[in-house]
């Protein structure tokens, strides 16, 4: 990551940190809606990976504030493929602390006299919840590569943006089945902070884009491509 | 392994034209082979296809030029053999050789066996197999028992390997071997590099259950093979091929062995398939894309020089899931025959076949998920 974006993410980690007590006013006051404006027009001038850097911060912080539209009101229009984009980043930073408070409960609670996660069942289905992790990781990453190269074209970037919306919806079925069966009843719980990663990663697969909806929309793309096409195409948009 | 390190895939030079180029000759070269021999293409075996390919230059493409190699960027290989798979190219000869044994030979080998073996190889004439698995070791390779005993006219080579793959066909076996007598697990092993037509030495073919002779049983009977065949040092073993494993764990063949089925599947549904199939296609597109992405980065890491073991294992873990699954959703969606003469129907009787073995050659699916629990901190 570069150095300017690591100094993104830490303001942005600072600044969602506090909009946990005051809503979306303190993020709006960082000039978080100026992120993705140009420096010409007096934004930040940032891509769709910082975007993303960004909203993978907010799925985990700030799950329940608008922090997308906020980002995207500096672009005008804003066609919904970029708010599918944009849930993709949620979506990702959301998955990762599923797995991230999934390896630290294993790795305290005892059960037989061991931590959990020294069970081989356990560790395998762990293992399963990383996979899917670093898929919607890369998913989010290759689809903020294309976006910027594009300029953020969501017409020239709907391959990636269905790709990444899909995958990132099949995800959060595994994600959150798996993080909530090695928590047992404690993942169960108000008190327990699990649910405020699962039920947004509910929330936002069926937002801006079901399964089916990207599926058979990606699908149509691919047909018209052909069997050698797709290959062609997969290549070329990547160079 | 908190968020899976994204790599960019930035091969020098411009690897467009080193696709196109590559895309033209094989529309000159690449054989008419029936379309089921163009699935899962890495176990098609076809030394014409091998050597016309070497000496393009498309083999040994990472190698000092002073033992016949291209001296090209890791990630410039990467994208050669990712088009070669995607085309369904008959790699199966030289695909052991160039993948681990020949960037084994150069890391650990001794300039001798490097001048020995490595032109060969990078020609696609020299061959190459894999002897880790034993009777008694499967999973549990560090309870390997073929024995090499030290005397004064090299080692004297006594054991079995089982499940080689293309040895019936290959020149050389890179071999995990015990040398220190009384060693135990994982250490006293070290690596021999073995002609297979060294005397005492009997192959018996193992047939798979599609019918195939792919995989071998292999005898070490008295075998004397000269101290020189030692590679890298006496006792790390071990290490060399875990090593060598990430070599073999982390390429494009981990979701491309299917690749015939999926374009067959994309031209039988026309330019308008019916919902379902449209779905399925795009679910499946999705895994694709995602899939070549982390694969891309790992090959990123691993040319940084890094140990990718756990990307690699992750690589291996969705790819397999995703090449065993695209033949069962298939079956699923597409009324077909299991007898029916067409391509699609055929590609899809092959590969629902052969896919449980995905999950078990190069490391078995719970091995891997093991590796993957280690790179969590869990084990
Ligand atoms: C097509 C094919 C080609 C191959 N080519 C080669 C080759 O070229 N060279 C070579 O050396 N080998 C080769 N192999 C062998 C392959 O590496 C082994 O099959 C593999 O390592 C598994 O060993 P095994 O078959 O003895 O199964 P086993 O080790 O007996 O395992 C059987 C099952 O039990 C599971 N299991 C075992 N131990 C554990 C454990 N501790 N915890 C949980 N589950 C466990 C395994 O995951 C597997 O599901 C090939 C195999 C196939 C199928």
């Amino acid at each position: 990551m570069s150095a300017a974006r690591e100094m993104l993410c830490d303001t942005a980690r600072a600044v969602f940190a506090d909009a946990q007590e005051g809503g979306i006013a303190p993020i709006e006051t960082a000039g978080f809606g100026l992120l993705l404006v140009s420096e010409a027009d007096g934004g930040f001038g940032g891509d769709w990976g910082d975007a993303n850097a960004v909203l993978r911060i907010a799925g985990v912080a700030v799950p329940d504030l608008p922090v997308t539209d906020l980002i995207l009101s500096g672009l005008a229009p804003v066609p919904d493929a970029l708010r599918a984009a944009a849930t993709v980043g949620l979506m990702a930073g959301a998955a990762g602390q599923a797995l991230g408070l999934s390896i630290e409960h294993v790795n305290t609670r005892q059960q037989f006299g061991r931590p959990l996660g020294k069970f081989q069942a356990v560790q395998q289905s762990l293992a399963v919840l990383a996979c899917e992790v670093a898929a919607l990781d890369a998913a989010a990453a290759a689809m903020a590569a294309r976006l910027d190269a594009t300029g953020l074209d969501a017409e020239a970037a709907d391959f990636e943006i269905a790709a990444a919306k899909l995958r990132a919806n099949r995800a959060v079925g595994v994600v959150t089945a798996i993080a909530h069966q090695v928590h047992g009843a404690i993942g169960f719980t108000r008190e327990y902070d699990l649910h405020r990663v699962t039920i947004p990663l509910m929330r936002w697969r069926s937002m801006h884009g079901s399964d089916a909806y990207w599926a058979e929309r990606l699908g149509r793309q691919v047909a018209g491509l052909g069997g050698r096409g797709l290959w062609e195409a997969l290549t070329a948009r990547a160079e | 392994m908190q968020g899976f390190a994204l790599y960019p895939f930035d091969p020098p030079g411009d690897s467009s034209a080193l696709r196109t180029g590559l895309r033209r000759w094989l529309a000159e070269h690449q054989p008419q082979d029936d379309v089921v021999r163009r699935a899962n293409c890495w176990a098609s075996f076809d030394p014409d296809f091998s050597r016309a390919l070497g000496a393009a230059g498309y083999i040994g493409m990472t190698l000092p030029a002073r033992y016949g190699g291209g001296e090209r960027h890791p990630l410039e290989r990467y994208v050669v053999i990712e088009e070669l798979l995607a085309a369904g190219a008959p790699v199966g000869a030289h695909w052991i050789a160039d993948r681990q044994t020949g960037p084994l030979i150069l890391r650990y080998g001794s300039e001798e066996q490097r001048e020995r073996y490595l032109p060969g190889i990078a020609r696609g004439e020299t061959y190459a197999c894999i002897g880790l698995s034993e009777p008694g070791a499967g999973s549990d390779l560090a309870s390997v028992r073929t024995t090499a005993r030290e005397t004064a006219e090299g080692w004297r080579i006594n054991g079995q390997k089982i499940w080689t793959t293309g040895a019936h066909l290959s020149h050389i076996m890179l071999a995990l071997v015990r040398t220190e007598e009384g060693s135990e697990r994982n250490a006293g092993l070290s690596q021999l590099l073995i002609d297979l037509d060294t005397p005492g030495i009997t192959i018996r073919p193992i047939i798979d259950m599609a019918g195939h002779h792919d995989f071998n049983e292999i005898f070490f009977d008295d075998v004397l093979v000269p101290h020189a065949a030692l590679v890298g040092e006496r006792g790390q073993g071990w290490k060399q091929v875990t090593a060598e494993l990430g070599l073999e764990r982390s390429g494009p063949e981990r979701y491309l062995s299917s690749h015939a089925l999926f374009a067959a599947l994309i031209d039988a549904a026309g330019p308008d398939p019916a919902p379902a199939l449209a779905v399925l296609i795009g679910e499946l597109a999705a895994e694709m894309w995602t899939l070549r992405q982390l694969s891309m980065s790992t090959a990123a890491k691993l040319a940084a020089g890094e140990d990718p073991m756990v990307e690699a294992s992750v690589v291996k873990e969705l790819g397999n899931a995703f090449e065993q699954e695209m033949p069962r959703r298939v079956q699923a969606v597409v009324e077909c025959g299991w007898d029916d003469p067409d391509d699609l129907a055929r590609l899809l009787r092959a590969l629902l076949i052969a896919s449980p073995s995905f999950s078990l050659r190069g490391g078995t699916r719970e091995v891997i998920r093991g590796i993957i629990a280690r790179g969590l901190g869990l084990r």
